[in-house]
């Protein structure tokens, strides 16, 4: 802005840029204060003792909750299963509104009300979906582990799939997977269907086989639409919370177990050290993956 | 048409079918088909199995819930399960529900009053600080809420906010905002610039542009963020599992949570419930698929 002088003198391009900022600033003074000022404020926090009682001030200790983050097994343990869980629902989530776009990407009837029911589980309310899935893995009564153990006899036994430490997590990763690929497959269908048929039957006359012809079209015209889904998946995995907690207590991821630092053990500070290296973590890996991904 | 051109027709037609590549199904071989049709039921059952599961056991009687094998095609169904959830003095449903709706109509209904008028400016509005802006608003995706809920945790006590449905609406609004604003900007943008330009020429301004051209043209975007916004806030566990302390300001999530954890053995309960809080969501996304999938293609939805 060069001159705001009298009303009336204003050019068109500054009566435009007033408008502009008029425009934005309720969006950008609410996210200011109710993000930007908590994120910051956590910041502090994670340098503070948080006493329980409102009215008492944070009491600085420095970088002791990181010291302690550091030195202590939960913590390691739980950046293992947040990236365990985060990778592996990630690349299944990918991976399968992949397959389910490539097989969408021809015409066949009521594809557009079956495109609709595959994006059920994504449209769904996850508290709802969470109980189904708890019903259906119950080891009483639940179909799943009625049908793993007593009809096809993987497993012996009464083995409570979301308790038991071993299973937990792959069921929370397949859940996850389930939820989220049709995500995955809207944001890829679109892409899938803009390639031009040409280039396959260009192909096909060079005489390229059904795998040549993905790996050398497919893949590379979808490769920046992948990444992306890739990536805005994982920013969202590794920052789970609901999604895993109504589903069992036994994965503990580090939203989780933050959550459980701060609303159980009632030490905010100590969760706020947490929530700040969870981030700066998604932080390092976004910029790993944005440079990688980039020259791909 | 000549023999040769028909010829080569077919020869295109046919590579392109048998590899399944082409949009054309006729003439595909029939193991093909059979290929395709099992891998979409498939895909169909694992998508679908869990809500007819769902659906099917809140209709079941007891002494069918808790008996093996599980019943998959059912002798007798009861509404048993739908008397209880409906009954106030076992279970506070309509209360959950109702907090539920009017959160996330709220909530929707100004995130999308803000963001178009938030993404408006930065899609066509010039001024320094633009691009600033609008890629600040996408880092904000990665501020996650559990980065948030420690600190928005004690600002909420320190406001006195604490048990009330206003904590929720604070800050779900300002959580669906970055999405909202993202989804309804990409959709400006695809709106072309000339018909504003024109209506400029024509002596409309600024203002009258967004009311009378952008904003109807766009009806099929604020569509869909109204409905992304209000599943966002439908589906909000952290927040409200921290904030909300009484029965009578309780949301669905927190409700049906609390259910499930002081009974045992309530799973048709749970599911009916669990059916009911669905079919809002349900409902609205049948209505409103067409716009909801142009919607996503044009902002993705945190989830």
């Amino acid at each position: 802005m060069v001159s705001l002088t009298r009303g009336g003198d204003r050019t068109i391009e500054e009566k435009e840029a007033l408008l502009g900022y008029a425009l934005i600033a309720p969006a950008l003074l609410l996210i200011a204060t109710v993000i930007l000022y908590p994120v910051l404020y956590n910041v502090y926090l994670s340098f503070t003792v948080v006493p329980l009682r409102p009215d008492e001030a944070p009491q600085w200790i420095g970088l002791e909750h990181y010291y302690n983050l550091f030195g202590s097994s939960a913590f390691w343990s739980a950046l293992r299963t947040t990236i365990v869980f985060t990778f592996f629902s990630t690349t299944l989530a990918t991976l399968g509104g992949l397959g389910t776009a490539l097989l969408f990407n021809r015409s066949f009837r009521g594809r557009r009300y079956i495109r609709g029911m595959v994006l059920l589980p994504y449209v769904a309310p996850l508290i709802s979906v969470a109980f189904v899935w708890r019903f259906m893995l119950d080891p009483l009564y639940g179909i799943f582990p009625y049908v793993g153990s007593d009809v096809l006899g993987l497993y012996a036994g009464n083995i409570d799939i979301l308790s038991n430490g071993d299973t937990a997590v792959w069921s929370v990763i397949f859940i996850d997977a389930w939820r989220y690929f049709p995500f995955a497959f809207l944001m890829l269908i679109a892409r899938v269907q803009a390639i031009p048929g040409d280039m396959y039957e260009a192909a096909k006359i060079d005489g390229a086989s059904k795998l040549a012809q993905f790996k050398d079209i497919t893949l590379p015209e979808l490769k920046y639409i992948l990444a992306t889904v890739f990536l805005l998946r994982w920013i969202w995995n590794f920052n789970k919370f609901a999604d895993i907690w109504l589903l069992t207590r036994r994965v503990e991821t580090l939203p989780i177990y933050a959550y459980q630092v701060a609303f159980a053990n009632y030490q905010h500070g100590q969760a706020a050290a947490i929530s700040m290296v969870l981030f700066l973590a998604l932080i390092v890996f976004v910029l790993a993956y944005v440079a990688w991904a980039l020259d791909w | 048409m000549s023999t040769k051109q028909s010829t080569y027709r077919h020869v295109v037609d046919s590579f392109k079918t048998a590899l399944g590549l082409g949009k054309n199904t006729l003439e595909t071989s029939l193991a093909e088909r059979v290929v395709f049709y099992v891998a979409l039921g498939l895909t169909l059952l694992i998508t679908l199995f869990p809500f007819y599961y769902m659906a099917l056991a809140s209709l079941l009687p007891e002494s069918s819930l808790y008996s093996l094998p599980p019943t998959l095609l059912p002798q007798d169904l009861t509404l048993e399960h739908y008397r209880t959830v409906f009954s106030p003095e076992t279970f506070p449903f309509l209360t959950y529900f109702k907090n539920s709706f009017v959160i996330a109509t709220t909530t929707a209904g100004a995130s999308v009053l803000v963001a178009t008028f938030g993404a408006y400016s930065f899609a066509r509005l010039d001024y320094r600080g633009r691009g600033v802006i609008s890629r600040g608003v996408l880092m904000v995706y990665m501020f996650s809420g559990i980065l948030l809920v420690v600190p928005m945790f004690q600002v909420i006590v320190w406001l006195g906010f604490v048990d009330s449905l206003a904590s929720l609406f604070v800050t779900y609004l300002v959580q669906t905002l970055p999405v909202s604003l993202y989804m309804l900007g990409n959709y400006f943008r695809s709106i072309p610039e000339e018909i504003e330009e024109a209506a400029i020429m024509d002596g409309y301004s600024r203002l009258e542009v967004i009311f009378k051209i952008t904003l109807p043209l766009s009806a099929p975007a604020i569509v869909a963020v109204f409905f992304f916004t209000f599943m966002i806030a439908w589906n909000e566990y952290l927040f409200a599992s921290i904030f909300l302390q009484s029965q009578s300001v309780f949301t669905l999530p927190i409700g049906i949570e609390a259910l499930s954890s002081s009974f045992r053995q309530v799973w048709g309960q749970i599911m009916a419930a669990s059916l009911l809080t669905s079919v809002p969501l349900i409902v609205m996304f049948t209505y409103l698929e067409k716009f909801m999938v142009e919607g996503l293609t044009f902002g993705a939805v945190e989830g």
